[in-house]
């Protein structure tokens, strides 16, 4: 019984001698920082999302925003919301990744120093504010006959478009822009990885004759498949909650055209006062990303160590 | 050593954080804890602060905003004013967001459309408990029906706004347009097209309008008046936009893309003004009374030579017009109200809106409210603003005399409207009546496709035997 009684002594102290106690008070400011300003918002969200939200007195209203956000009618944006965000990622995200890993392989050649040169040019648009960005790339998109890709159509001999007020143009325009202006920090992630590899795999592809492409393809694919996994997750994360674009350059239209989900939890949540369904679109919101992610995992995830 | 070191960087970390949240304000925002424990041995009144949040109204404005809450201080030394100065872009959402928090100014700047939200939102204040019968008289009934829902005053107005087109006076003329008899009686659309079409020559379009985004609501606003829908609601209650009225326009605005008297793209808000002024756009919208004083100054700085011209404008005189009548309407035009409200928060108490009503009064009255109209080209909408109203010299007397009219135009939202009324037709208005509308400006749809989908979202929302059929009478 003694003995037992030591040994429980000995596992306590174990578990929490000096040396623990500063790292739980080290962790315990990260931990206050994430409980209060993640942790906390996410669990008032699900809370509120089922209020009927209101500064003075909110009214429990069980599921009713969800079931409002679900139930199909002519004026429920959010599948139509829904599917402008699927459409937008399925699109964004490949080809980031595609023109990411592209261009960290073409950098990839050069001295370290325009091998840095390059990283802080493509870096540059992520250091700029979005809002400042939306600007340049609505002069860009100008539809009148001066606007600067109506100018390079007229010049190719090509119909000027109509690029954010036609819905033939204006979810293509998003994505143009999207595809122009974010790759800085897939393509730092990439060259890193890149340089991960060891050059003995090269030497013995070259001995063995092997062309440019079948490098790329047996020898780097493969071994930044977890960068491209990481890289994709989060991509798809950051996709599926876009909003500044489409806030920005259309509000959403023409014939709510580019309406994504950000967009229309924003415009419930401050422009109609709607707290609770807002709350609700989020969290089926976060549901949908973190059964995406996790389909992912499933899927690219089998032969990656994480 | 290095241990506490970090870890007092790691608390100052988190400390500055939780003190970047606290609100410091929250003390002082209602009677001082001095006055409130008051020892009974005066009978001075409490001290209190008022929060008030606006925008830019006039480009002076947050400036006299703060002189004028200097001014109220003197006569009133127990009650001091915080101005939060916002901008138009970000007025609303900090609005919102602030509302929201239980953490509303005392007062705020509101378009009368939105005031719905508010009310909806359970933090805006009756306010006519606490004004006079005397004060209240002083403000036009018109503009104090805007800012009433059931019967209930939410806030004082500032000023009633028109919007309707605008034109290089001189361009007009040169086509035949008889400019001050349309700014005196009026015109019709076909006599509208006309003049447009005449207007049209190479790169210079007889008609601009700004309709990119959601400009596209200013269009359907500005010809919606002039094709009777003056108002989302009839006067029994009945939601106007499903009416023959909507159809008139819709084909009226599906005509005017597809002439080439206007372009058939889609133009932002800053390039309408410009177009005009550069030669390259005869009538332009929307147009409020105030552009004249961007004419003015431009002309000024083409004279003067100084380079603070718009590049390329040519030196024209602008007349404000009405907007043209469709389908056999009324005339009419269209017109909001902006005011200030009394918003609930934390901190409210019966004598603290006692307060802010005295201090908004204050402003939206007198030569506060008049300066201010001078400067927006407006007639005050009380009659104390009228009695102090002091006019620039050099204003166009036509232009004056037909915004006046345009005024007289402006029909208010008829009585018994709730705020869930409003709300669902905001949200008609943004999620589908807009985005049709864009459809037909960029040529993607028909007027009556769009007519039958706003009319289907229309029965949807308000059930069909609460929508008007046919045409408004």
């Amino acid at each position: 019984m003694k003995k037992n009684q030591g040994l429980r002594l000995n596992r306590r102290r174990k578990f929490f001698n000096d040396e623990d106690r500063w790292g739980y008070l080290f962790i315990a400011a990260a931990m206050i920082i994430f409980a209060v300003f993640t942790l906390y918002p996410v669990i008032n969200a699900v809370y509120t999302s089922f209020f009927d939200y209101k500064p003075f007195g909110s009214k429990y209203v069980g599921l009713q925003n969800y079931i409002e956000t679900l139930k199909y009618s002519k004026r429920n944006l959010f599948y139509k919301a829904a599917w402008n965000t699927l459409v937008y990622t399925a699109i964004v995200v490949p080809l980031s990744l595609l023109i990411s890993f592209s261009v960290a392989i073409m950098i990839l050649p050069f001295k370290k120093r325009t091998q840095s040169v390059f990283k802080a040019m493509y870096y540059l648009p992520g250091v700029a504010s979005g809002v400042a960005l939306s600007v340049v790339w609505l002069w860009i998109y100008d539809s009148s006959p001066d606007g600067l890709f109506n100018q390079l159509l007229q010049f190719l001999h090509i119909p000027t478009q109509n690029w954010l007020s036609s819905t033939k143009t204006s979810m293509l325009s998003l994505i143009i822009m999207a595809l122009l202006s974010s790759h800085g920090t897939s393509i730092i992630t990439y060259i890193a990885a890149l340089h991960g590899i060891d050059n003995s795999y090269f030497e013995a592809a070259e001995l063995d004759g092997a062309s440019f492409m079948q490098k790329v393809r047996l020898i780097v694919w493969p071994l930044v498949k977890p960068t491209t996994l990481f890289l994709l997750v989060t991509g798809v994360i950051g996709s599926f909650q876009v909003f500044m674009n489409a806030f920005m350059m259309t509000g959403g239209g023409p014939d709510n055209s580019t309406t994504m989900i950000g967009l229309l939890i924003y415009n419930n949540a401050f422009v109609y006062a709607k707290y609770g369904l807002a709350c609700a679109q989020a969290i089926l919101l976060a549901i949908v990303i973190a059964i995406v992610s996790l389909i992912q995992f499933k899927l690219m995830g089998v032969d990656v160590e994480y | 050593m290095k241990k506490v070191i970090a870890l007092l960087l790691c608390l100052s970390m988190v400390g500055c954080i939780f003190a970047a949240c606290g609100n410091n304000d929250a003390p002082e925002t209602t009677a001082s804890v001095e006055n409130q424990t008051g020892n009974g041995e005066t009978d001075a009144p409490k001290e209190d602060k008022i929060v008030i949040m606006a925008p830019p109204v006039t480009a002076s404005y947050l400036e006299n905003l703060k002189v004028w809450a200097k001014d109220f201080q003197k006569i009133y030394p127990h009650l001091s004013v915080e101005v939060i100065e916002t901008s138009w872009g970000d007025h609303n959402g900090k609005l919102a967001t602030m509302a929201q928090a239980g953490e509303a100014p005392d007062i705020a700047e509101v378009s009368s459309g939105a005031i719905g939200t508010f009310v909806e939102m359970g933090v805006a204040v009756d306010i006519a408990p606490y004004l006079s019968e005397e004060r209240l008289a002083d403000y036009d009934e018109n503009a104090l029906n805007y800012m009433t829902i059931e019967d209930t005053l939410y806030g004082l107005p500032l000023y009633l706004t028109i919007q309707s087109i605008g034109a290089n006076k001189g361009m007009l003329e040169s086509v035949g347009a008889d400019v001050e008899k349309i700014q005196t009686e009026g015109w019709t659309y076909e006599q509208f097209l006309e003049i447009i079409k005449a207007g049209t020559k190479e790169n210079v379009f007889g008609f601009v309008f700004a309709n990119a985004g959601v400009t596209a609501s200013d269009f359907i606003n500005i010809f919606g008046a002039g094709a009777g829908l003056d108002n989302n609601f009839t006067e029994d209650l009945k939601y106007s936009f499903t009416s023959q009225n909507l159809l008139d326009l819709l084909k009226a605005v599906e005509e005017m893309t597809q002439s080439g008297y206007m372009p058939n793209y889609g133009v932002e808000a800053g390039q309408r003004l410009v177009m005009c002024q550069t030669g390259n756009a005869m009538i332009f919208g929307k147009a409020m009374p105030l552009f004249e004083a961007n004419f003015i100054q431009n002309n000024a700085a083409l004279e003067a030579n100084d380079g603070s011209a718009v590049e390329n404008s040519l030196k024209m005189d602008y007349a404000f017009l009405p907007v043209p009548t469709i389908g056999g309407s009324e005339e009419s035009c269209y017109g909001t109200v902006d005011g200030l409200i009394a918003m609930r928060n934390n901190n409210t108490t019966e004598e603290h809106l006692q307060n802010v009503a005295l201090f908004m009064d204050y402003i939206c009255s007198g030569d506060r409210i008049a300066s201010c109209m001078n400067e927006l080209y407006l007639t005050p909408v009380c009659q104390s603003g009228r009695d102090a109203l002091v006019l620039d010299e050099g204003r166009d007397p036509a232009n004056l005399a037909a915004a006046s009219r345009c005024i007289d135009l402006v029909k208010a939202p008829p009585a018994g409207v709730t705020a869930e009324m409003t709300a669902t037709a905001k949200s008609l208005m943004d999620e589908v009546i807009v985005p049709k509308f864009q459809l037909l400006l960029a040529g993607e749809s028909n007027a009556e496709e769009v007519y039958k989908a706003i009319c289907e979202a229309a029965f949807d929302a308000f059930g069909e035997e609460n929508c008007v059929s046919g045409k408004l009478s």
